[in-house]
C-alpha cells in the first residue's frame, strides 16, 4: 500500500539504543582485548610461552567480535602486542612447549 | 699360591656378574671394603677381574671365546699379579699410592665406570635437532589459528549472504510500503541507500521510513556468531537460532495507550522479568491462547481483557497460527522503554522516557543451519507487521478501557514517585545545607563587623521563623487528628 498523498518526511536513522545504554553491549571483544593484553605481559615478563599462545588467541577472539565502530588501531596494537610475546619467548628459549602432561 | 688367587679370582666372578648390573658405584664401595691388608695388593687383580667377567657375559657365550678369554683373563691376571708382587714388595704395608698406579687407574677406572654407570646418551635438546616433530604444539597452535581464521571468513560470508538474500526477498515490500529505505544517518539529506548497514560481522541493520502511522521502522537481523570459532563450538552444545527484530516506532497521535504481548512462553517470562513496561502494566502471568485459537505454544500478556479482544482479530489469528513457529514475541506497548535499567541505589532518576512502539521478534527456520533460501518464509511475517502498524492505528480503547489505562499508568507513576520519595527529600535537605553554608561563609567573609552583625540577625530570625512554622503545623495536625 503506498503511503497517501500528504508528503512525509522521513525521520532519519537514529543508532540503535545499545550505544547510550552500555549493559546492553556485548562485553565479548572487551574482556578479551583485556585477557589478551594481560596473558601477552605474562608472557613476556614471566617467559611463558603457552600465555604468549593464548594471547594470540584472545586477540583474534576480540578481533572477531568486534564492532565495526571499533578503531582499528586498538585491534592492531593488541595483535602485534600479542605475536612479540611469542616471538621474544622464543628468541629467549627456542626449546618447544612442553605439554602439562 | 697361584692357585689360591686363581680360586678366589673365580669367586669374585659371581659375585662381581651381580654387581656389574646396577648402575651405582656404591656398590663399588662394596668392593673397597675390602681393602685389608691382605687383599691391598689384589685391588687391581679385583677390579681386573670384575672387568673381565662381564667381558665375558657381554662378548659371547661362546664356550670357545669364554674359554679364549679366560685364558687371556687369567694371563692378564698372572701379569698383573707380577706387577702387583714387585710393586707391592717394595712398599708393603704403605697405603695405595696414586702416582705409581697412574696407568692402570684411568683403565680400571674407566672399565669400571662402565659396568658401574653405563654410558647414558643424553638427548640433544630438542632446539638443536633437526626435526620439526619435536615442535608439534607450536604446530598444533599454529594449525589452531589457522582453522580459526578459516572459519571467520567462511561465517562472515555466510553471514552476509544470508542477510542478502533476506534483503532481496524483502526488498520489494519494504519500498512499497516506505519511502525511506535504508539510511545510515551519515548523509545530509534523506535519501535511500536501498543498502544493509552493517553493525558486525553478524548485526544488519536497516532503517525505513515515510509512512503514514509511523515513523519510522528499524529492523535488525541478528545473525549467530559464525565468524567466531568458539561461538560455534558453544552452539553445537546448545542450539540457538538467527533472529529478526523489528522495531516500529509510532507517532504519538497513531496509537491508544495499552500493553500488550503475545508469543511464546519463554520469551514473554523472559520479557515480563526484563521489560519495564511489561513487567509494571501486565501483572499476571502469561495466559494461554487457546481461547483465541490459538495454538499451545503461543501465550499472551495483556494489560487488560478489553485489549486482548480487540488485537486478537481474524487475520491477526490466522497470522500468529500459520507461522507460530517463527515467531518469538510480539509487543505492542505505548510506554516502551526497552530494558529495565540497572540503577545505583542512591541516584535520583526520573521515569525513563517512553515510546510508543511495536516490537516483534521472529526466529529464522533452520535452528542454525540456514541456508539463503529459508530467508523467503519470512516474507509473510513483513505482512504482518505492516498489517499490525495498520491495526494499531485504528484500534482504540473504549471510554472504560481508557479510564482504566489513564488509572494503571496513573498508579506506577506514583509508585515511582514514592519510591524515588526518599532520595528527592535526601537530595533536597542536602540543598538547604548548602544553602545555610554558603550563608554562613559569607556571613563569614564579610569584613566589615556592622555588617556581620547584621547578617547574623537576619539569619537568626529566619531560624525563629522556621521553627514558628513547623510548630503550628504540628499544632495543626494535632488538632486535625482529634
Amino acid at each position: 500500500v503506498p503511503p497517501d498523498g500528504a508528503p512525509l518526511t522521513p525521520a532519519r536513522y537514529k543508532p540503535p539504543a545499545t550505544e547510550t545504554n552500555p549493559a546492553l553491549e556485548d562485553p565479548t571483544p572487551d574482556y578479551m582485548n583485556l585477557l589478551g593484553m594481560v596473558f601477552s605481559m605474562c608472557g613476556l615478563m614471566l617467559k611463558l610461552k603457552w600465555c604468549a599462545w593464548i594471547a594470540v588467541y584472545c586477540s583474534f577472539i576480540s578481533f572477531a567480535n568486534s564492532r565495526s565502530s571499533e578503531d582499528t588501531k586498538q585491534m592492531m596494537s593488541s595483535f602485534m602486542l600479542s605475536i612479540s610475546a611469542v616471538v621474544m619467548s622464543y628468541l629467549q628459549n627456542p626449546q618447544p612447549m612442553s605439554p602439562p602432561w | 699360591m697361584k692357585n689360591i688367587y686363581i680360586f678366589i679370582a673365580v669367586l669374585f666372578i659371581p659375585w662381581s656378574f651381580s654387581l656389574a648390573k646396577y648402575d651405582e658405584f656404591e656398590d663399588g664401595d662394596d668392593i673397597m671394603e675390602y681393602d685389608d691388608n691382605d687383599f691391598a695388593e689384589f685391588e687391581d687383580v679385583s677390579e681386573d677381574t670384575v672387568t673381565e667377567s662381564p667381558q665375558r657375559i657381554i662378548t659371547t657365550e661362546d664356550d670357545e671365546e669364554e674359554a679364549t678369554v679366560e685364558l687371556e683373563g687369567q694371563d692378564e691376571n698372572q701379569e698383573d699379579f707380577d706387577d702387583a708382587d714387585t710393586q707391592e714388595s717394595d712398599t708393603e704395608s704403605e697405603p695405595y699410592d696414586d702416582e705409581e698406579f697412574e696407568g692402570y687407574e684411568e683403565k680400571p677406572d674407566a672399565s669400571h665406570s662402565k659396568n658401574k654407570d653405563p654410558i647414558t646418551i643424553v638427548n640433544v635438546p630438542a632446539h638443536l635437532q633437526n626435526s620439526w616433530e619435536s615442535y608439534y604444539m607450536e604446530i598444533l597452535m599454529v594449525t589452531g589459528l589457522l582453522a580459526y581464521i578459516m572459519n571467520y571468513i567462511i561465517g562472515k560470508n555466510k553471514n552476509n549472504r544470508l542477510a542478502h538474500a533476506w534483503f532481496n526477498t524483502h526488498r520489494e515490500l519494504l519500498e512499497s510500503n516506505f519511502a525511506l529505505v535504508g539510511d545510515d544517518g551519515t548523509n545530509k539529506e534523506a535519501t535511500s541507500t536501498g543498502k544493509l548497514n552493517q553493525e558486525n560481522e553478524h548485526i544488519y541493520n536497516l532503517w525505513c521510513s515515510g509512512r503514514v502511522c509511523c515513523e519510522g521502522m528499524l529492523i535488525q537481523l541478528k545473525f549467530l556468531k559464525r565468524q567466531d570459532l568458539l561461538n560455534v563450538l558453544a552452539r553445537m552444545m546448545r542450539p540457538a537460532s538467527d533472529q529478526v527484530q523489528i522495531k516500529v516506532t509510532m507517532n504519538d497521535e497513531d496509537m491508544d495507550t495499552y500493553v500488550f504481548a503475545v508469543g511464546t512462553r519463554k520469551a514473554l517470562v523472559r520479557l515480563q522479568k526484563e521489560m519495564q513496561d511489561l513487567s509494571e502494566f501486565c501483572s499476571d502471568k502469561p495466559k494461554s491462547g487457546a481461547k483465541y485459537g490459538l495454538p499451545d505454544s503461543l501465550a499472551i500478556l495483556s494489560e487488560m481483557g478489553e485489549v486482548t479482544e480487540g488485537m486478537m482479530d481474524a487475520k491477526m489469528i490466522h497470522f500468529l497460527t500459520h507461522y507460530a513457529d517463527k515467531i518469538d514475541s510480539v509487543q505492542f506497548s505505548d510506554q516502551f522503554s526497552g530494558p529495565k535499567l540497572m540503577q545505583e541505589e542512591g541516584q535520583l532518576t526520573k521515569l525513563p522516557e517512553t515510546k510508543k512502539t511495536l516490537l516483534f521478534t521472529f526466529n529464522v527456520p533452520g535452528s542454525g543451519n540456514t541456508s539463503p533460501k529459508d530467508m523467503e518464509s519470512l516474507l509473510p511475517l513483513m505482512s504482518m507487521v505492516i498489517y499490525s502498524i495498520d491495526k494499531a492505528k485504528k484500534f482504540r480503547l473504549n471510554r472504560e478501557g481508557k479510564q482504566k489505562a489513564d488509572k494503571n499508568r496513573a498508579r506506577v507513576e506514583e509508585n515511582f514517585l514514592k519510591l524515588t520519595h526518599v532520595q528527592r527529600q535526601e537530595a533536597a535537605q542536602s540543598r538547604r545545607e548548602e544553602k545555610k553554608r554558603a550563608e554562613k561563609e559569607r556571613i563569614m567573609n564579610e569584613e566589615d563587623p556592622e555588617k556581620q552583625r547584621r547578617l547574623e540577625e537576619a539569619a537568626l530570625r529566619r531560624e525563629q521563623k522556621k521553627l514558628e512554622k513547623k510548630q503550628m503545623k504540628m499544632k495543626q495536625i494535632k488538632v486535625k487528628a482529634m
